[in-house]
């Protein structure tokens, strides 16, 4: 990272920016009961753009007016006054909806369809053709791991199966803008990454992507800009950088380092900052990776009758039939890691000290690092959570 | 077009994934082929045709109206309330193509299941009709499984009579003080009562201009179908009547002396070419009894004639029956529309219900008020602003409700009587086109302004 990144930007949006795909001002809408009193403000006095290719966040707390947004940015609700503008249209212009993918917060597909089914229902509003529903609806089901489940119901699904539905449903006329609202509920760590993943592609494609979660790492994972919600009302505004970096500290990541060296740095660094506000620490892999690399290996012995992992993004969503772009071949890499290598973990300042004896131990590597992958071998304590989730996963199946 | 085939096709698979086809043809089963086999016939044709045809038809229509509007108030009701409606509304498919195609796929349904039930029917009523006697084999040829033409005498206008008896009675200080309109309808229904009544020994001429279709009659007999009423009950409950039919003077004029009950319908046939050069059919009745008959205007006498066959007739009436399933279609969908699916069921069964029941419109309409008639004197208290709006009201409620009831494709059958094409063009227009279409209007309005996230969900 830059330094010069580290520097906020004022407005978030810088002059260059393309256009607008979502305008909304002075959004309002106030639910009512029956005889037309006003009964709750969701949504109250909101303005906000969302650019064409931004991964855009709405975060806040349940019932902060996020799905209320969403609703009304699709036309299922109406403004009780402001405007919003989509692709230049109402939101209730049909021609419109031909460009957005809509995965709503609950499955709300018909259970009486098969997976297949539902698609090609799906793909008919779109007025695909025979052939593109089929190949589309192959290409999905193989992305969200739903392929070999096709023919059961959508009402057999388990919730995560569902949602991984739902979400193949709205990419099913690659949209040029997608809204997800809670897009990982119900998911598994793995799906949870594969989302993510397919977000980053969709964005890299230069499609727009809308999330509304109240999940922050998923946010804070794929968002370019968020606004955060409360009471119905913007609280906040503007990209990660701006409102998450801390201006006034600095991270350095590095391999393993002598003591001479470690104690050199920190002598140049006591002399400008003084001794009390240096931190040393060792970075530390975070649950998901830890989790994706198990169930990775798991799936190599095991089989599972549920949904199984998705495959790459389908090649109609990537723009492109055969050779995946490099950002996807790094996604993939992501996703499906191969080698432990940890990822600097961006963390917030601790109580500022540095331990003497701990820096010894880091200078001669005597503090150990992650413990290798062993499915076999009791875990540490802090990871008994994260075996629960793969028992569930794999069936109980030791 | 294809995303309305597609919801169209997802509500006639619905149909079947929810395991209602199933029950459904059950209860077909039951009314098409249960029903003759356990209600037996004295082996008269009519009978026969009344179980077999009238009671099946009937129970399959009530049946398939029934399934009809709950399943028009469930498919939408239940999207919109499941949320599914919020997945299908965000994408390229306007609401009013939803709402069609809701619609189009219920009628797939009920074309499916009523050509199958009608065939059934068909099929039994042709098997059944093998034990049938040689003679009533022949009645039911002749005046069943055909599609006849109809003549009645037709209405004089007899507004202008009206008026020039008032204008007369007017003298009399009874009639003066009595309200206008009361006065009126009286001096009608005694007009009415000389025109329907044939005192003892009197004879009622009927004539008949069958000139439009002549022609097509020569040769073929004519089938006179009456029904009357008499004021005071024989003792055999049968009365005698001189029936003469044919040209007055003519040697082709022909006479018979029938005896029948009153208060029933009677069929016979009258020997072919009865009628003069100008296709004028006359025919005179006799009352041979100690008691005055009554032909009432409407159903008392009635000309029958052959104009095709049983099996086309027979699908235009089933025709018509679909065009009734499809208003109650748009009934259906059109409350759904706008309210929650139980209490769309309601209101759509509440306002069958109110059009099943125009009798007492039609009467308060016939008295001019909603009070109380004096059941001596059948005088009514001068009519108050309360009875104008209600009786202006009914008469239109019953205005529209007849553009609907006015269609008896089951009865017309039953009685081989045509349901001719321009019956059934009559009734698309007026059942599905302009009833339907009313509906349609205003369900489509409504639900395109309807805000569909409010609700949020079962599960």
């Amino acid at each position: 990272m830059a330094i010069a990144d580290l520097e906020p930007k004022v407005g978030g949006v810088t002059p260059s920016a393309p256009e607008a795909v979502v305008v909304v001002r002075g959004l309002t809408k106030v639910f009512k009961d029956f005889w037309g009193r006003p009964k709750a403000r969701a949504v109250d006095a909101v303005d906000f753009e969302v650019r064409r290719g931004e991964v855009f966040g709405l975060l806040g707390p349940n019932g902060s007016g996020k799905s209320t947004t969403v609703k009304l940015l699709l036309g299922l609700l109406h403004p009780t006054r402001g405007h919003i503008e989509v692709f230049g249209h109402s939101p209730r212009h049909v021609k419109t909806k031909a460009r957005i993918g809509y995965l709503p917060e609950e499955s709300y597909l018909y259970r009486y369809l098969d997976s297949a089914e539902t698609l090609d229902f799906f793909g008919n509003l779109f007025e695909l053709t025979s052939k593109e529903r089929r190949n589309r609806s192959e290409q999905l089901l193989e992305m969200v791991g739903l392929s070999q489940v096709r023919r059961r119901t959508v009402g057999e699904f388990s919730k995560g199966m569902q949602r991984r539905i739902g979400l193949a449903q709205a990419l099913i006329n690659d949209p040029d803008m997608i809204i997800l609202d809670e897009p990982t509920s119900g998911l598994d760590p793995i799906g949870c990454r594969e989302v993510k993943d397919l977000i980053l592609a969709l964005a890299q494609r230069g499609k727009t992507v809308i999330l509304s979660s109240h999940l922050l790492a998923d946010v804070e994972d794929v968002c370019d800009r968020v606004v955060v919600y409360y009471g119905g009302r913007i609280q906040a505004m503007g990209t990660l950088k701006e409102l998450l970096a801390t201006p006034d500290a600095v991270r350095i990541t590095s391999p393993l380092l002598p003591r001479e060296t470690l104690e050199r740095v920190l002598e140049i660094i006591r002399r400008d900052v003084g001794a009390n506000r240096v931190e040393i620490d060792t970075p530390t892999q975070n649950l998901e990776s830890y989790f994706l690399k198990v169930v990775e290996q798991a799936k190599q012995r095991e089989t599972t009758s549920g949904a199984t992992s998705g495959a790459r993004v389908a090649a109609y969503l990537r723009g492109e039939a055969d050779q995946p772009s490099s950002v996807e071949r790094r996604l993939e890499r992501l996703s499906l890691p191969q080698t432990p290598a940890p990822t600097p973990e961006v963390k917030s300042p601790a109580a500022p000290s540095v331990d003497e004896t701990r820096l010894a131990a880091l200078a001669h590597g005597e503090e150990k690092s992650p413990p290798p992958v062993k499915v076999q071998t009791p875990p540490p304590a802090d990871l008994d959570r994260a075996n629960e989730k793969l028992s569930s996963l794999l069936g109980d199946k030791p | 077009m294809r995303p309305i085939l597609a919801v169209a096709g997802l509500t006639f698979r619905a149909a079947f994934r929810f395991r209602l086809v199933p029950v459904l043809s059950v209860l077909l089963v039951a009314s098409v082929f249960l029903l003759p086999a356990f209600i037996k016939h004295t082996g008269k044709a009519q009978e026969f045709v009344q179980i077999v045809l009238t009671y099946t038809l009937g129970l399959t229509t009530a049946v398939l109206g029934l399934t009809t509007l709950w399943l028009a108030c469930g498919t939408l009701a239940g999207d919109i309330e499941d949320c599914q409606m919020q997945v299908v509304a965000v994408k390229p498919i306007a609401r009013w193509q939803i709402w069609l195609g809701k619609w189009l796929g219920i009628m797939m349904l009920n074309g499916l299941m009523l050509a199958v039930c009608a065939g059934a029917i068909y099929a039994q009523l042709q098997w059944r009709a093998r034990g049938l006697s040689q003679e009533q084999l022949e009645v039911l040829n002749n005046e069943v499984l055909v599609a006849r033409g109809s003549f009645k005498e037709s209405l004089p206008d007899l507004e202008p009579v009206v008026e020039e008896e008032y204008q007369k009675r007017l003298e009399s200080p009874a009639f003066a003080e009595m309200p206008r309109s009361e006065a009126r309808r009286i001096i009608r229904e005694q007009l009415k009562a000389g025109l329907q009544v044939v005192p003892p020994a009197y004879t009622r001429v009927w004539r008949i201009d069958l000139g439009s279709v002549k022609s097509a009659l020569a040769g073929r007999p004519l089938y006179l179908r009456i029904k009357f009423f008499v004021s005071e009950k024989s003792a055999s409950g049968t009365y005698w009547g001189l029936w003469e039919v044919g040209p007055p003077e003519s040697p082709r004029r022909v006479q018979d002396v029938k005896n029948h009950a009153a208060e029933t319908f009677y069929e016979f046939s009258v020997p072919p070419d009865l009628f003069d050069a100008e296709g004028l059919l006359t025919v005179e009745y006799t009352n041979q009894n100690d008691t005055a008959v009554l032909f009432p205007l409407d159903e008392g006498f009635e000309v029958l004639y052959r104009a095709g066959g049983f099996g086309l007739n027979y699908v235009r009436g089933v025709a018509i029956l679909f065009c009734w399933l499809a208003l109650l279609a748009a009934l259906g969908l059109a409350a759904a529309s706008f309210l929650s699916f139980p209490v769309a069921a309601f209101l759509a069964l509440g306002l069958l219900i109110v059009a099943f029941s125009t009798g007492t419109m039609s009467l308060v309409i016939e008295q001019g008020t909603i009070r109380e008639v004096n059941p001596n004197t059948g005088e009514v208290a001068k009519a108050n602003l309360f009875d104008h709006v209600t009786v202006g009201f009914f008469k239109g409620l019953l205005g529209v409700i007849n553009l609907v009831r006015g269609f008896s494709p089951i009865d017309s059958m039953s009685t081989g009587r045509s349901v001719s094409w321009t019956q059934l063009v009559r009734a698309i227009s007026q059942i599905v086109l302009l009833m339907g279409g009313l509906f349609a209007a205003i369900g489509i309005a409504i639900f395109t302004r309807r805000e569909l996230a409010t609700a949020q969900g079962k599960g």
